[in-house]
């Protein structure tokens, strides 16, 4: 965790350490089955992976989550250059230049040897439609089948027509996955898996709840880092026992008076997907000005329904019936004021001073509302706000010096 | 109409502004309704009695962007970025209403801003927003759904305009916009056999985004009327021009000057928006189905993906086009994504590929342009010699 640099007794603990090991099993796992003969599908983040879960040997990657993964690691240049040499151009999401610069080098300069090549590919479009076309670059390459789950846009709350269009298609995904991998679905694992998710986000959430506590018990650094395992075991028992000691171990660090920030000054909130290349040194230059990123829109969404905080909790019913209501379970496929809402929500519960509206390049739909939203959060809620420039994987297109102009700045606001 | 009399008067390559033109059918009465590119079901919307105007195609109108950047940052697009400031400036001068669906991730995260801006300076218009689906209509419930979207859609404008939903007027709509979409094929074969050029008929295509079809196909007519009897005066090497939108007149002119003739179209806001006439039908849901199902394919339609790269082989092939320019929207990734697999299709093909970028600031690097379509004009033209040596040789 990234918080270990920067704070001598903040160490790094059991939960920190097994992340590494969890999530390089979970790569080693999935190389070893496609090799084995598991039939292997590439997803969308927000790509119910539980669905899959309802299969007995389909495993699946994420090609977003290896490229933060890349960029986390120092490969995103390198990656995203081999992808530009192949004719794509320097403004494309930085993720799908890193992916696909991956994969089309065979794997090479990657933490994780790339990604084993797929049987088949899922995107959707409501995260993001520029995921279609990047999965339909792999599609025309490969020949691999290529399905996309259409999930409309939230300007409000999912309404009961777009629930029934999503739950057809999860049938039709369904029964394509059982004839190209010629294995049945079975619902109650799909509903296990489910139920394990579900499970886990309650646990995610109570972790996340510690950034409520001064000083914070936590940093949105930490939850960038912790959450990826969301995106390699998701509906595993693994997963619930992963974030449950993560919840615990922070519970138990606040009583001993542990904090990543112990002289924390500044409780701020970041809005974008996180600068993966600058964690260490983003968190530690603002550990040292008392000021602490201690939640992240990015990551307090997970589990919970448009505009909503808390989990939607699985009822034991049917599972498909609950992916089919969480498919907006990130930032993006939300309109203004349902972003607004949840933002509003958080800054209430974690006593948020100041907001850091992280403007990246490489996510115009994360991005495109963001001066609205800033509009929205300074002059209805009064908080200060600063947006800084940023891309997610390309460390190319960041200043650091720019952007701490702009945060000191937003301190200064802050203490005036 | 004013549009029409302008463009008989002072020649076919010159169309009104769009403020303009837009003014003049307000003084006439006209309800417009402003609708967001790039293929609004513009048909439904005329049954109702309402204008449409499709809000692209801005950029020569538009210079300053003070109201649009207090809202989007500099990498949205050319096309967000002009009609957002468009809007915001004029949009509750001229419309009555607004139209939106899910064409890009950019588009589809407009209408808070614009709505809630809007809004706040006391001068709200009313938005109508409509999700086609993204996968393929082929599936029974992608047309069960598109159907009851439409039927939504109908049922707010029936309340907007005060007017039932009428079968016939409906008919009579589609088979005027199919005409007009029959005229624009004609008009751009013209263009394809030297007679127009391309920069003219292109100036009169993208104006249907800027007036009543009536009044566009009557100067489709007219036009096509001129030039139809003209002996070729424009040749060259066969080109063909990919892109959101066509290229600013000035470029045009450079790709003509450096002796390339665009003999074929891949743009959207062009061959994309009416290369396919739909069968006609008093059912909107059927009518939409079968347009959005079997239309041009284009970088926005994700479904078409498995058509597009067959479509555009098709195209240069009847056109007997050399050389393919892309003339990329800045910041357009649904384009972006794309164009690797179509350099190498055509290379694969033996036709040499050109990329160009427009931006916000596109009239500033003009001598640029000129230069690099300059070379890419000899390189076809020595490619040419060279196919012809070899042909002797044989």
């Amino acid at each position: 965790m990234p918080s270990e640099e920067i704070q001598g007794e903040f160490r790094k603990n059991t939960s920190g350490k097994r992340l590494s090991t969890m999530i390089m099993n979970d790569y080693l796992e999935l190389h070893r089955r496609a090799s084995e003969g598991a039939f292997v599908v590439w997803i969308a983040i927000i790509v119910p992976a539980e669905l899959l879960g309802g299969f007995e040997n389909v495993v699946y990657a994420v090609p977003e989550s290896h490229a933060a993964l890349c960029a986390g690691k120092g490969a995103g240049p390198v990656l995203c250059e081999k992808a530009e040499g192949l004719g794509y151009s320097t403004d494309l999401c930085s993720y799908a230049r890193i992916d696909i610069g991956t994969a089309f080098d065979g794997g090479r300069d990657s933490p994780t040897f790339g990604l084993p090549r797929p049987d088949l590919l899922i995107s959707n479009n409501n995260n993001c439609s520029l995921l279609v076309k990047w999965f339909d670059v792999y599609h025309r390459a490969w020949g691999v089948p290529h399905l996309v789950l259409d999930i409309p846009f939230c300007y409000q709350n999912q309404n009961d027509r777009d629930f029934r269009y999503i739950m057809d298609q999860f049938g039709t995904l369904i029964s394509a996955i059982e004839e190209m991998s010629g294995q049945r679905f079975d619902m109650d694992r799909a509903r296990e898996s489910v139920r394990l998710s579900s499970e886990a986000f309650k646990e995610w959430k109570r972790f996340l709840s510690f950034a409520a506590h001064r000083p914070s018990g936590i940093t949105a650094f930490d939850s960038f880092v912790q959450m990826a395992p969301i995106l390699t075991s998701r509906g595993t028992r693994r997963l619930v026992d992963h974030y449950r000691l993560l919840a615990d171990e922070t519970g138990e660090q606040i009583k001993e008076g542990i904090f990543p920030v112990p002289d924390e000054r500044y409780r701020l909130l970041w809005d974008n997907i996180a600068p993966w290349h600058q964690l260490r040194k983003m968190s530690g230059r603002l550990a040292d000005l008392g000021a602490n990123i201690t939640s992240a829109s990015y990551t307090y969404c997970i589990g919970a329904l448009e505009g909503e905080y808390d989990p939607y909790e699985f009822d034991g019913n049917d599972p498909l019936a609950w992916l089919a209501r969480l498919q907006n379970f990130s930032v993006c496929p939300h309109g203004l004021n349902l972003r607004g809402k949840a933002m509003k929500e958080v800054i209430g519960r974690n006593e948020i001073d100041g907001v850091v509206f992280a403007s990246n390049r490489s996510c115009k739909v994360y991005s495109l509302m963001q001066m609205d939203q800033m509009r929205y959060i300074r002059e209805e809620l009064g908080i200060p706000c600063v947006m800084i420039d940023v891309d997610h994987a390309d460390v190319r297109k960041y200043s650091e010096e720019a952007a701490f102009t702009r945060l000191e700045a937003l301190l200064e606001m802050i203490e005036a | 109409m004013g549009g029409a009399r302008c463009m008989a008067s002072k020649g076919v390559n010159e169309v009104k502004s769009f403020p303009d033109s837009l003014a003049g059918l307000k003084s006439q009465g006209h309800t417009l309704i402003g609708c967001f590119p790039l293929y609004p079901p513009l048909e439904l919307l005329h049954s109702f009695g309402l204008t449409p105007v499709v809000l692209w195609g801005l950029l020569q109108d538009i210079t300053h962007l003070a109201l649009s950047d207090r809202h989007l940052q500099p990498y949205a697009c050319g096309v967000a970025r002009s009609l957002s400031e468009f809007v915001l400036s004029r949009g509750s001068e001229f419309f009555d209403a607004m139209f939106m669906y899910n064409a890009c991730d950019t588009l589809r995260n407009l209408p808070e801003i614009l709505e809630s801006s809007l809004g706040r300076n006391g001068t709200p218009i009313p938005l109508f927003r409509l999700h086609i689906p993204a996968v393929p209509l082929s599936r029974a419930f992608a047309s069960v759904y598109l159907k009851e979207r439409i039927r939504a859609l109908i049922g707010e404008l029936e309340k907007f305009t005060g007017k039932a939903f009428s079968k016939q007027a409906f008919l009579r709509s589609t088979a005027l916009y199919n005409r007009q979409r029959r005229l624009s094929l004609d008009l751009e074969h013209l263009a394809a056999a030297g007679r127009i050029r391309f920069a003219d008929c292109s100036g009169i295509l993208l104006s249907a985004g800027r007036m009543p079809v009536d009044d566009h196909i009557t100067i489709l007519e007219r036009t096509i009327r001129e030039f139809n009897g003209r002996a070729p005066g424009h040749q060259g090497i066969r080109i063909m021009l990919s892109g959101i939108l066509p290229p600013p007149a000035a470029l045009l002119d450079a790709i003509e000057r450096a002796g390339l003739m665009v003999a074929a179209n891949d743009i959207a806001a062009l061959r994309r928006s009416y290369g396919y006439l739909p069968s006609a039908s008093a059912d909107p849901g059927a009518y939409y189905e079968d347009l959005y199902r079997n239309r041009y394919p284009c970088t926005t339609i994700l479904p078409s993906a498995d058509r597009r790269l067959e479509t555009v082989m098709q195209t240069l092939r009847e056109s007997d086009v050399q050389g393919f320019i892309f003339v990329g929207e800045k910041f357009c990734e649904h384009e972006y994504f794309e164009i690797p697999a179509i350099k190498r299709m055509l290379e694969a093909a033996g036709v040499r590929t050109l990329e160009l970028e427009i931006g916000m600031d596109n009239a500033l690097n003009l001598d640029a342009y000129r230069t690099r379509i300059e070379a890419f004009a000899e390189m076809l033209r020595q490619g040419a010699r060279g196919s012809r040596r070899n042909k002797d040789a044989v």
